[in-house]
């Protein structure tokens, strides 16, 4: 019914009394890069769990590939075409990386050669290659972050979810990050990110949706966006009206 | 030179050299038997030291790879050895058909009882399973027109291959040591296997892993099936070898229950050769101190065994094999720093 590829439609969570969400509407065409921004509690990883399944709505629709997948758990969503990242990384340590994300792969290709040969390929594109044989309790934040976007690639997904991947990270390493995405971006890969760091998502994204206590408040282009009374209200609170978006990045990291 | 190294060496061990390393560590462990072979007490501990390594290495597959520590293996370990005896006394049946009924009676089994038990995470689950074995404790005791109750079973001495029952030692030992032998090779295979894997992935993070597409219940019930099929043969093997037995001896928690985990833990849990390890450090060293403190101090190896294991929750999580590795892979970090 939706053509979009990833759609919530008035989608609502509720928590005893607490409106985590409430009444959101989205949509992610293919190929988009779409963020999900908001000031802490506005119910961003709420919604990324009703997109994942970790949660199912107390009310509304969530749409993947024209199906219905409000109660969809997550490993079917999954199969269906849904890499996600955690917001705190969880490699499995006790294993290297690339039979990390090998685990991945291993959901397409049953095979152990084919699903090894996959995992090199993932490993080579986010450049982590030479730390196939190190084991992922080993690597530092910024590899953990790059080693949970491979192994969401792995799956060959038609989307990936990305909750806050550059949270922690130095300057540099959002730099190299930022250019890996917009990299595979560029190789036609869709991608919907919950960011708390504006920055990012004015190197990015070509639409940002604000959410602000579970409401949806605006969305549009990371500029009319950031530039947005609205916006800078809900971030930054009252009497930062003058000063824009621009100090907002050192406030959100 | 760091990147030479990564390209001229496989990024993951080859089917090859873990394969080598099987039997390598096969024949190893077939020299003991070599050596004692004229030795009756000697052959008696190294034919237990296989069988607990077999079940160890039985129990590891959903314990250790997967993660599920059950305290509820003595009921697979039952079925096994109260199928066996059962059948062979009453209607004659041949043990090596029986234990293969007896291994897929126990895998049924297992999944009944792990699904309404794997909705439970860590310590709660090893606690519910732990109640398992005490019920079936009871039931043994209780039903004694198929188990004898506490007067238990006692299987005749009809020697004979079909019957597996044999005149010498060494028989019994090469059959613990075959059961042992299938154990690991099929923990070699499932290690490096999509399956294995997938239980190692549920181990360690049970959201990341539905995140890649696991079925987690579906990757747990199979493991356990397979782990608890496993573990019925192993009881099948001790009750023809014991040719007596009572609800006490098979439902005892120390003795079996428990001990696969704990051989498991001592030598390396969720490794390859980590249980057979523990039995081969264990096993034999625990039989020297039941005889020789018998008299002077009862209980004593328990006493002993359990300061081991505390040493061994201390000092070295992963067992024996995670301390070995942990050695290589600090080598290999510094040979090849990134």
């Amino acid at each position: 019914m939706s053509t979009a590829l990833l759609s919530v439609d008035n989608v609502s969570k509720h928590f005893l009394g607490l409106r985590a969400v409430d009444g959101v509407s989205l949509s992610v065409q293919q190929g988009e890069i779409v963020s999900i921004i908001g000031p802490n509690g506005a119910g961003k990883t709420t919604l990324f769990n009703l997109l994942t399944g970790q949660l199912s709505p107390t009310a509304g629709e969530v749409f993947f590939k024209g199906q219905r997948i409000n109660q969809l758990p997550p490993h079917d969503r999954a199969r269906l075409g849904m890499g996600r990242t955690f917001q705190i990384s969880k490699p499995l340590i006790a294993l290297t990386a690339l039979e990390n994300v090998m685990i991945g792969a291993f959901m397409r290709h049953h095979d152990m050669q084919e699903a090894c040969d996959r995992a090199i390929d993932v490993l080579e594109r986010v450049g982590l290659m030479y730390l196939a044989r190190r084991r992922a309790g080993d690597l530092t934040l910024s590899e953990r972050r790059r080693l949970e976007v491979a192994r969401a690639l792995a799956l060959e997904p038609e989307i990936v979810l990305l909750d806050e991947v550059m949270a922690g990270l130095n300057q540099s390493e959002v730099g190299q990050a930022i250019d890996l995405l917009k990299g595979l971006h560029a190789e036609g890969h869709t991608f919907l990110i919950i960011e708390h760091n504006l920055k990012v998502v004015r190197a990015f994204s070509e639409r940002v949706v604000v959410l602000d206590r579970g409401r949806w408040i605006g969305e549009g282009s990371a500029e009319e966006i950031l530039t947005s009374p609205d916006v800078i209200k809900a971030y930054l609170g009252e009497g930062h009206m003058g000063s824009q978006g621009k100090q907002a990045q050192g406030e959100a990291v | 030179m760091s990147n030479i190294d990564t390209n001229n060496s496989p990024v993951i061990e080859s089917g090859q050299s873990a394969w080598i390393k099987y039997f390598g560590g096969m024949a190893l462990a077939s020299l003991p038997l070599a050596l004692f072979v004229d030795d009756p007490n000697w052959l008696n501990i190294i034919a237990f030291t296989y069988l607990m390594g077999g079940l160890a290495s039985s129990w590891n597959i959903i314990g250790g790879f997967g993660g599920q520590h059950s305290l509820g293996h003595g009921v697979f370990f039952g079925i096994g050895a109260y199928m066996t005896a059962g059948l062979f006394v009453n209607y004659g049946w041949t043990p090596w058909l029986s234990m293969l009924i007896a291994a897929v009676t126990a895998a049924a089994v297992s999944a009944l009882i792990s699904w309404p038990t794997f909705r439970l995470r860590g310590p709660f689950f090893a606690i519910a399973t732990l109640a398992f074995n005490e019920v079936a404790f009871v039931m043994a005791n209780h039903f004694d027109s198929v188990t004898g109750g506490p007067r238990g079973i006692m299987i005749p001495f009809k020697a004979g291959v079909e019957n597996m029952i044999f005149k010498e030692r060494w028989q019994y030992a090469l059959l613990m040591f075959g059961f042992v032998a299938i154990v690991v090779a099929f923990s070699v295979w499932l290690r490096r296997s999509r399956l294995g894997y997938y239980l190692l992935a549920v181990r360690e993070d049970e959201d990341s892993a539905r995140a890649s597409g696991i079925h987690v219940l579906s990757v747990k019930l199979q493991g356990m099936a397979i782990s608890a099929a496993f573990t019925a043969i192993g009881g099948a093997l001790f009750a023809m070898y014991l040719r007596f037995i009572d609800p006490p001896t098979i439902f005892n928690l120390q003795d079996i229950g428990v001990k696969f985990f704990l051989l498991s833990l001592i030598g390396g849990v969720g490794t390859v050769a980590g249980p057979l390890l523990g039995a081969a450090l264990i096993v034999p060293f625990e039989n020297i101190l039941r005889v020789e403190f018998a008299d002077a101090l009862p209980g004593f190896n328990l006493a002993v065994l359990g300061f081991l294991m505390v040493l061994a929750a201390l000092f070295m999580k992963r067992g024996v094999v995670g301390a070995i590795q942990d050695l290589i892979q600090r080598r290999r970090n510094k040979r090849e720093p990134s």
